[in-house]
């Protein structure tokens, strides 16, 4: 515990606190400073866990006690595999996504307030980070509801009246969400008298026994609960309308981030606190595969539907999040491996589908795909880059998304489920009707009207995030074994328990 | 005599090459079209050299093995070439120099050539990668990437029409792929690994077997243009610039035939296939097939068009010798695809340097055209005698393989079925000929358009006359270098 | 009788459930912006309710420690002190809601949202 190393979850979840706080003061003083200190923090906190992740792999994954109190009483982070991963991808693409916010807020934030959206943003990251290492139930709960207030706040940060509606359909239904969550601990603390997740996991079988209407409902409302928030057909409603009419960077990061953290909570308590007995007794894992596989097709149809890009990339949204859930509940090492992998697979190709659409309605205000007719003769490197997210996305190889299918097919036979191999190529053939006609569209489409179409690219700060997140797709598509191991390690935490 | 362990990275390099040559192509292009020509070209005739260069170590019956294990797990990504890959890989690269050569005189006057010679190679590469990997998972990665990159030869003229069918032909792409994907996992799962040599078989019927052998023949079969997954086939093939339409017809047509192929001796087995009635029905679909296809080019007007149906016909032969499981019938279809790719690539060049000449797309329109484009209807008579398999050339040998082969397997219908489909190539074949040149002068046409003093230009002539002396060669000499690649690849399949 | 005579015993825990029900019911069916919010107050208060009473034993004093330090039954105070933080998590809730509805007054004139969604459609 001397080693200064075991620190940094704390410092990196403070580090993004304070920039939070600091940043409207900063702001007010040296507006220039606050962008360039959230597009710091965020790295370098990358850094930080990379180097925890070296740490952990040289020993091994511990508890961390805030002050050195022991739970009960005191606070405990997790510092294993899982949320290592999960607190990276929130900084790797938190980063990208920074770099980019910075010209494109001009065009839809009002000036005086982008160092409050700052201040949102790292606050988001904050709570999104606290909850991958949470490791008691009260903590998650409190950084549940700052996270959904930031991101809420990040929504009706745009001045315009479907924003503010959006954002508001999306508080009312976080915070049912919210109710059913606390509801939910209320009724573990009752029957196993502990917030610590180990503590409660310990008088877990004890207490299912003794009480197992108890648990069994808390285990409803979790799932209802979390399932709200992170987007699970048929709880979505509020997701379409407030991922579209965000900011640009705030869609990418609800939709590339904020959604999985949720998804990734919940079933690190089902899988860790609630374990294998329950599981036994009802069919839970089976009732969320099937909602997952509801959830890929019905997302996908939804999307076939829409003509605003923006709104289709969040019915796509829901979609793959049906892929993350479907691939830890189908409970094999390889499943599990899918589904994890898919979270920042997903991540990267839905950051920089959202960056290239906002790009796209930067440059030209157009946000109706039949609009986009060779719009790829005006944005060369925008489009090129979508045609990376979009292939990745279809699941072509060579492209990241390949690798996350390919492990969750594996995953359904390993766990001698066949029947959902087919729900994955099923929705891979639905994400290519509604992908590809973009791309062909924008690079083969005819636009009369050669004025409107001159070649006018992005600002180097808005281009250089998008080529990077379109790397990422191809390197992590072609050479995903570093990735694959980490993630590896990360299931074997969620499956051993 | 080259190094062996320089042998062994000839395959890589023979794939990978015209992939990475995109990047400087492209940044060439932008500078002079003249060097950008003339770079692919190169870029292609090194890549045949490169497969030449391996046919020392398959003449002595080796093999080249090398594989990235670390590459896209758990499968990894394996090059292994025998004489089936080579064969298919050689006329491939070979026929595609000759295409690209081509081009550079056709595209000259059309838009977006910046556009058309990076896919061509990727193509390229994807195509040969297909012909020399050596595991089914490296196969589908190399056919997606072909599949992807030919969408883009296909909708080249941005045509509502080239676009319409473009659509339709991507997402048959696709699904095509996807059940191909399925395939390859069920595999993968099944017997443990997805590679071509180790000869572990597919555990013979069961429910999963046949799920995993139709979603094979469905992947296969869309590409290959087998009659119920043909749908796309004539209606891409004749929209894409000739050049293009010559390669999808005469060469990406064989890849599918190829996955069939391994996937039939070397992923399932003779036993299980013929076993399980799966033997019957590839013949009756390929029965099908070629009546099918010959009957409806029969009745097509469009030149392109009726020779797009006709591919799909000469399909359905190399799916019956496939089907007959025997040397002869074997060794006939491996030539076959030499045959085909020769003639059919001959039949769409000639099509295009008609079309180019004159504008006319239509049977009727061109009467006379003989008079006017001696040296063009001259190689497509020649190819068109070759397809109806008139004895010196090379389509008359591999029909009577075939035929024997269909009479080896107590399959006398189907050599009757090639008789019947001979006479029906006759028919839609001949009276393009004979119109041709006994049509009249060719009033009808008007003045065509003369290039360097010639009917086309040089580059575009010489492509179709290499090809033309190719028929001739290969078919007066039926001992000769096609014949014993065959019968050393019929060998290898049947020994497997 | 069990479960009657359960439900008279904890009827804390039944009271507490039924105003969440309530809450809940409001928001998700009332469409006057300002009564989700009510809704959502109301929803908030019965769990913590609910939390309150599971801490709460009966005739236990708050749990400050006498002088002597002998023979007092002390309530449990961590969901009590838990609860604190979940009021003000409701408290900052409740304020950016009621921010977001003067907002949408702004826009649309009205808290109602059956009538903004019927503007929003007459507007497509």
């Amino acid at each position: 515990m001397n080693d200064p190393t075991v620190h940094i979850p704390v410092i990196v979840i403070c580090t993004s606190l304070i920039g939070a706080f600091l940043a409207p003061v900063l702001g007010k003083y040296r507006p220039a400073l606050v962008g360039l200190m959230a597009r710091l923090i965020a790295p370098v906190n990358a850094l930080l866990l990379v180097i925890l992740l070296r740490y952990v792999d040289a020993g091994e994954t511990f508890h961390y006690y805030m002050g050195g109190w022991a739970p009960p009483w005191g606070i405990a982070l997790s510092v294993d595999y899982l949320a290592i991963y999960v607190a990276l991808i929130i900084h790797l693409v938190s980063a990208v996504i920074l770099l980019y916010a910075k010209d494109d807020l001009f065009g839809e934030v009002r000036g005086d307030l982008h160092r409050w959206y700052y201040t949102l943003f790292l606050l988001l990251v904050a709570a999104m980070t606290a909850l991958a290492f949470s490791h008691d139930f009260f903590n998650i709960f409190v950084f549940t509801e700052i996270a959904t207030i930031a991101a809420c706040a990040l929504i009706a940060i745009k001045p315009k009246k479907e924003c503010i509606e959006a954002s508001f359909k999306y508080l009312i239904l976080s915070t049912v969400g919210s109710g059913f969550i606390l509801l939910a601990l209320a009724l573990i603390y009752m029957v196993t008298g502990h917030f610590n997740l180990t503590l409660v996991a310990q008088n877990m079988g004890a207490a299912a026994e003794a009480y197992p209407l108890n648990i069994m409902v808390s285990l409803a409302l979790l799932i209802v609960g979390f399932g709200v928030k992170s987007a699970l057909f048929p709880l979505h409603v509020w997701l379409p309308d407030a991922h579209s009419s965000a900011p640009s960077p705030s869609s990418a990061v609800l939709s590339g981030l904020v959604v999985k953290i949720y998804a990734v909570v919940l079933i690190r308590i089902i899988l860790t606190v609630f374990g294998g007995e329950v599981l036994a007794a009802a069919p839970i894992a089976d009732m969320i595969l099937i909602i997952a596989s509801v959830a890929i097709i019905a997302g996908s149809l939804f999307a076939l539907a829409q003509t605003d890009i923006k709104l289709l990339l969040a019915f796509s949204t829901v979609a793959q999040v049906g892929y993350i859930y479907m691939g830890i509940s189908l409970l094999s090492e390889t499943g599990t491996m899918g589904g994890l992998v898919h979270i920042f697979n997903h991540a990267l190709m839905k950051t920089l589908l959202f960056l290239a659409a906002g790009a796209i309605i930067h440059q030209t205000g157009l946000r109706k795909i039949s609009d986009l007719d060779g719009i790829a003769k005006r944005m060369p490197i925008t489009m090129a880059v979508f045609s990376v997210g979009a292939l990745s996305m279809v699941g072509i190889p060579g492209f990241n998304g390949f690798i996350s299918k390919m492990y969750l097919a594996t995953g359904a036979f390993d766990a001698g489920k066949p029947v959902f191999i087919l729900v994955i190529l099923m929705s891979s053939l639905l994400n290519g009707l509604y992908y590809l006609p973009i791309v062909v569209r924008a690079f083969l489409g005819t636009n009369a009207e050669e004025g409107k179409f001159a070649k006018d690219e992005l600002p180097l700060s808005m281009t250089f995030p998008l080529v990077i997140l379109g790397l990422a797709c191809i390197y992590f598509g072609l050479l995903p074994g570093s990735l694959l191991e980490l993630v590896r390690k990360a299931a074997h935490y969620l499956i051993a328990v | 005599m080259l190094d062996a362990e320089l042998v062994k990275y000839l395959p890589v390099a023979a794939v990978l090459l015209p992939l990475v040559a995109c990047i400087p192509l492209w940044a060439i292009e932008q500078r002079s079209a003249q060097i950008r020509d003339w770079f692919a070209i190169s870029i292609n005739a090194i890549s045949l050299g490169l497969i030449v260069a391996m046919y020392p170590t398959i003449a002595r019956g080796g093999t080249i093995f090398l594989e990235f294990p670390q590459l896209l797990p758990p499968f990894g990504i394996s090059f292994k070439v025998d004489v089936v890959g080579f064969s298919f890989a050689l006329i491939a690269a070979f026929v595609w120099l000759l295409c690209t050569i081509y081009s550079k005189s056709y595209m000259e006057y059309e838009p977006a050539c910046n556009r058309y010679y990076p896919f061509l190679l990727l193509c390229l590469s994807g195509c040969l990668g297909v012909f020399l990997t050596g595991d089914l998972f490296s196969l589908f990665l190399f056919f997606e990437l072909m599949s992807l990159a030919s969408y883009v030869l296909v909708v080249h003229n941005q045509t509502k029409e080239a676009l319409a069918v473009g659509y339709r032909y991507l997402m048959l792409t696709l699904v095509a792929s996807l059940s191909l994907l399925f395939a390859i996992i069920i595999t993968f799962e099944v017997t443990g690994s997805t590679s071509l040599v180790s000869g572990n078989y597919f555990p013979a019927a069961s429910g999963l077997a046949s799920i995993t052998f139709f979603a094979f023949l469905a992947g296969f079969g869309m590409k290959m243009g087998i009659v119920p997954f043909h749908i796309w086939l004539p209606e891409a093939h004749p929209v894409a610039p000739a050049g293009a339409s010559a390669l999808l017809s005469g060469i990406m047509l064989k890849t599918g035939a190829y996955g069939l192929l391994r996937v039939i001796y070397q992923v399932f087995g003779m036993e299980t296939v013929s076993g399980a009635g799966w033997q019957t029905m590839l013949l009756v679909m390929a029965g099908i097939t070629i009546l099918f296809g010959s009957a409806l080019a029969i009745a097509q007007r469009g030149l392109k068009k009726r020779l797009a149906y006709s591919s799909i016909a000469q399909m359905g032969y190399i799916l019956m010798g496939m089907a007959l499981f025997n040397e002869n019938g074997l060794t006939g279809d491996v030539y076959h695809v030499f045959t085909h790719a020769l003639i059919k690539s001959t039949l769409f060049l000639c099509a295009g340097a008609i079309i180019s000449a004159t504008g006319k797309h239509t049977v009727d329109e061109i009467k006379g055209i003989g008079y006017r484009m001696p040296v063009t209807m001259t190689c497509f008579t020649i190819a068109a005698l070759a397809m109806i398999g008139i004895p010196p050339l090379n389509g008359f040998v591999s029909k009577v393989f075939l035929s024997v082969g269909a009479l080896d397997a107590g399959q006398s219908a189907y050599a009757v079925i090639l008789v019947i489909s001979s006479l029906m190539n006759g028919i839609y074949y001949l009276p393009i000929v004979i119109s041709a040149f006994l049509g009249g002068e060719g009033e009808a046409i008007g003045p065509i358009k003369r290039r360097f003093g010639l009917e086309m230009a040089p580059s575009m002539m010489v492509p179709i006359v290499i090809l033309s002396v190719a028929i001739f060669a290969t078919g007066l000499m039926p001992e000769g270098f096609a014949l014993q690649l065959s019968k050393a690849a019929a060998q290898l399949l049947l020994s497997s | 009788m069990n479960i009657i005579s359960g439900l008279i015993q904890n009827y804390f825990y039944f009271a507490s459930i039924v105003i969440f029900l309530i809450g809940t019911h409001v928001m998700l069916t009332h469409s006057n912006l300002i009564k989700k919010i009510m809704g959502m107050n109301i929803m908030e208060t019965g769990i913590f309710l609910f939390v309150v009473s599971i801490g709460y034993i009966r005739g236990g004093s708050a749990p400050i420690v006498p002088i002597d330090g002998r023979g007092v039954r002390f309530i449990n105070p961590l969901p009590s002190a838990l609860i604190l933080t979940g009021i003000v998590v409701g408290v900052s809730l409740t304020a950016f809601a009621l921010s977001l509805v003067i907002e949408l007054y702004k826009y649309y004139g009205t808290t109602d949202s059956d009538e903004i969604m019927e503007m929003r459609r007459r507007e497509r």
